[in-house]
C-alpha cells in the first residue's frame, strides 16, 4: 500500500533527522519519540516538507506512566497525532517524553491553530507547561481547581469546593491586544484579584 | 471599556457574557463578546460547564465498561460513538467481524448520521426562529429512534456495540421499519429543502456568514461536514475505508463557501448519501453471526454459560477481569456525524484501561468560534453556532 510506505519513510526519516526512535510500543500505526528540545523542529518539518505535508494536528493525548508496569524513564508522556489531507490515510505520530523534574515543552501553537486548546487541555489535566503558549489557562477544569485529575496519583473520588465563575473579561482584553486594540480603560467589572485568578492558573 | 482600535481611534466597548444557559447554546457553552453596537469585535469561548472526567472514570473500570461513557458523548448519534470505540479496540486485537456485523454496523451507523444531521439542521432552524423545518426534520428521526428502542432497548444511550461484535441480532421486520424510516426520511428531506432552499429569511441569515476558507478549517483540525463545506473532500469513510465503505456506491458531499449555510446543505446532502448506502446495506445482510467466537474478546453466549463450564468460565473471566487488550499505545479515528471521532488508547495488557483519550471532533470547531463571529454581528454568533453542531457532551467529556 501506498500510504503504509509513505507512512513508514516519515517515520525514518523524522527518527533519522531529529534524533529519534521508533517507539516500540506503537504496534498498530507509526510513532517516533523526539526529544522536547527538536518538537517544534520536528513539527514544522512535518507540516512544511514538500513531500510529506503532514497538514493536520488531529490531536494531543498527555499520558502519565507512573503506575505503567515495568516503565522506565521519564514519568510523562505527550503524544502528537497527525494526519495528512492531501494523501489521505497517511498518519504518524510524535511522542515527548518529560520528567518531573523538568515539566517543560516547547508549544506548537504558532504551528497549528488547534494546538492552543490542547495544549491548554494537557496542561489542565496534567500540569506539563507548554513555553512559549500565548495564553496558558485550564481549559476544561475550574479556575479554582488545584491539581491535575488525570495524573495517576490524583484520586477519582477526590471532591473540591468552588465558588466563582471562570473570569473572562481578562482573556477577552488579552484577545483584544492581539487584534491590534489597545484598552485604555478597563471595563468597571474587572476585579482586583482577576489578574491573580489568570496568574494563579499558570502558576504551579 | 473603553480602547484605541488599530487606526488609533476612541471606541467604547460593552462586554457581552452569552452562556452558559442560553437557549441557543445547545448544551452548556459559554463566550464572551465586546460589542460595539450589534458588531462582535472580539470573542473569547470557555468550556468545560459538561466536563464530568470521562477519561479519568474510564480507567477505573474494564474494557467493556468504557462502552455505556461512549454514548453520552455524542449522545444525538450514541451509537456511531459505541462503534468507533469498539472499532479502535478490536483493530488492537487484531480480529476480523462477521459479515452480518459489518453491516449491521454500517446501517446502524448512516442512520445515527442521519439522525444526528436532522437535529442539527432543525436545531439551526428553530434558532433562525422557523419552527416548521424543525417538525419535519423529527418525524423520520422518531422513527429511527424507535428502530433504536426496538433494537436495543434505549431511545438516547444505546450501547448497542460490543467489541467484537453486536449487543444483538436485529429484530424481526428489521429491514421493513428501516425502509420505512428512509422513506420518510426522503419526504422530509424534499420538505427541508423546500422550506430552505429559497427561503430569503434564511438565506440572508446564513449565506456569507461565518466563513471559513479551507486552509484555515485544516490548521483549526477541523474534520467532518464542517471541513467538507470549506471545499475539502476528506472523509475517513473513503479515505482510511472500514467496515466495507469503499464498496457501497455513494459520493463525499462537498460545499464551496465554507459559510453557515454551505455547512447545513452539506449535512443535508449527507442524509442523502447515507440513505443510499443504508439501501444498498439492507440489500446485503445475510443471515449469520454477529459475534466472534473467541472468549478472550468477546463475552460468550447467556446460553452457554449455564450449559458449558468453559463458557461459565468464560463469562466470569470477562465480566469480573475484563478482557485483556494487547499491550501498546495506538490512534484510531472514524468518521463519526460531527467529524473524526479518535481514540488514543494505551493499554498495558491488564483488563483495565491504561489511558483513553478523546478526540472530540466538536473541540476543534469550536477552538475557532471566535475567528468565525468576530466582525459580524450578535445575532449571527447564534446561526454560526447551531450551523457547527457542537454537541457539550463530546466537547467536554
Amino acid at each position: 500500500m501506498e500510504s503504509k510506505e509513505l507512512t513508514e519513510k516519515i517515520a525514518s526519516l523524522l527518527a533519522e533527522k531529529f534524533g529519534g526512535k521508533l517507539d516500540a510500543q506503537a504496534k498498530w500505526d507509526a510513532a517516533v519519540v523526539v526529544p522536547a528540545e527538536y518538537l517544534h523542529n520536528a513539527v514544522e518539518f512535518l507540516k512544511g516538507d514538500a513531500s510529506i505535508l503532514m497538514d493536520m494536528l488531529v490531536d494531543i493525548a498527555g499520558i502519565d506512566y507512573q503506575t505503567y508496569p515495568n516503565h522506565e524513564g521519564p514519568r510523562f508522556g505527550i503524544s502528537y497525532a497527525f494526519k495528512s489531507t492531501v494523501n489521505p490515510g497517511v498518519r504518524v505520530r510524535l511522542k515527548v517524553l518529560v520528567g518531573e523534574a523538568d515539566l517543560k515543552v516547547p508549544t506548537i501553537s504558532d504551528l497549528f491553530a488547534n494546538a492552543n486548546w490542547y495544549e491548554r487541555e494537557v496542561f489542565d489535566q496534567f500540569g506539563i507547561v507548554f513555553t512559549g503558549h500565548p495564553d496558558l489557562r485550564r481549559l476544561l477544569n475550574h479556575v479554582e481547581f488545584v491539581g491535575h485529575p488525570l495524573r495517576k496519583d490524583y484520586p477519582a473520588q477526590k471532591r473540591q469546593w468552588l465558588s466563582t465563575n471562570d473570569y473572562l473579561l481578562p482573556a477577552l482584553e488579552k484577545r483584544l491586544e492581539t487584534l491590534g486594540y489597545r484598552v485604555v480603560q478597563r471595563s468597571k467589572e474587572v476585579g482586583t484579584n482577576d489578574n491573580e485568578f489568570l496568574e494563579g492558573s499558570i502558576k504551579e | 471599556m473603553i480602547v484605541l482600535d488599530p487606526n488609533g481611534e476612541k471606541l467604547n466597548l460593552m462586554p457581552l457574557n452569552v452562556g452558559p444557559s442560553h437557549p441557543a447554546t445547545h448544551g452548556c457553552l459559554r463566550f464572551m463578546a465586546a460589542m460595539d453596537g450589534e458588531t462582535i469585535v472580539a470573542s473569547v469561548e470557555e468550556i468545560g460547564y459538561l466536563h464530568r472526567g470521562f477519561e479519568k472514570m474510564v480507567e477505573r473500570g474494564t474494557w467493556q465498561q468504557v462502552l455505556p461513557y461512549t454514548d453520552r458523548l455524542n449522545y444525538c448519534s450514541a451509537i456511531m460513538n459505541n462503534i468507533a470505540y469498539c472499532r479502535a479496540v478490536e483493530n488492537m486485537f487484531g480480529v476480523e467481524l462477521p459479515e452480518r456485523t459489518k453491516v449491521l454496523r454500517v446501517i446502524v451507523n448512516e442512520l445515527s448520521r442521519i439522525n444526528d444531521h436532522f437535529v442539527c439542521v432543525a436545531a439551526a432552524f428553530q434558532d433562525l426562529g422557523g419552527t416548521t423545518p424543525f417538525m419535519y426534520a423529527f418525524n423520520p428521526r422518531e422513527e429511527i429512534m424507535c428502530i433504536w428502542e426496538k433494537l436495543t432497548g434505549a431511545r438516547l444511550t444505546n450501547s448497542y456495540a460490543r467489541i467484537g461484535g453486536l449487543y444483538r441480532d436485529s429484530y424481526d421486520g428489521f429491514e421493513r421499519d428501516v425502509l420505512a424510516a428512509l422513506d420518510s426520511t426522503e419526504k422530509a428531506l424534499k420538505d427541508l429543502h423546500a422550506c430552505l432552499d429559497r427561503n430569503r429569511i434564511f438565506l440572508d441569515r446564513t449565506v456569507g456568514i461565518g466563513k471559513i476558507s479551507a486552509e484555515k478549517a485544516i490548521s483549526y483540525g477541523w474534520t467532518g461536514p464542517c471541513l467538507r463545506a470549506s471545499g475539502v473532500a476528506s472523509d475517513l469513510r473513503k479515505d482510511e475505508p472500514y467496515y466495507d465503505y469503499e464498496t457501497y456506491d455513494w459520493e463525499v458531499v462537498v460545499g464551496t463557501q465554507g459559510d453557515c449555510n454551505d455547512r447545513l446543505q452539506v449535512r443535508l446532502a449527507e442524509i442523502e448519501e447515507s440513505v443510499k448506502i443504508v439501501r444498498q446495506a439492507l440489500k446485503r445482510l445475510a443471515p449469520g453471526p454477529v459475534d466472534i467466537v473467541d472468549p478472550r474478546i468477546r463475552v460468550p453466549a447467556h446460553k452457554l454459560a449455564y450449559q458449558d463450564m468453559e463458557g461459565l468460565i468464560g463469562r466470569f473471566k470477562s465480566v469480573y477481569e475484563g478482557i485483556r487488550v494487547p499491550e501498546g499505545e495506538y490512534y484510531c479515528g472514524s468518521e463519526c456525524a460531527n467529524g473524526e471521532l479518535g481514540f488514543t488508547i494505551v493499554s498495558d495488557g491488564s483488563g483495565h484501561p491504561y489511558r483513553i483519550k478523546v478526540r472530540p471532533p466538536c473541540l476543534t470547531q469550536f477552538a475557532a468560534f471566535h475567528d468565525l463571529v468576530e466582525g459580524g454581528q450578535l445575532a449571527d454568533s447564534m446561526a454560526v453556532l447551531s450551523g457547527l453542531n457542537i454537541i457539550a457532551g463530546e466537547l467536554d467529556r
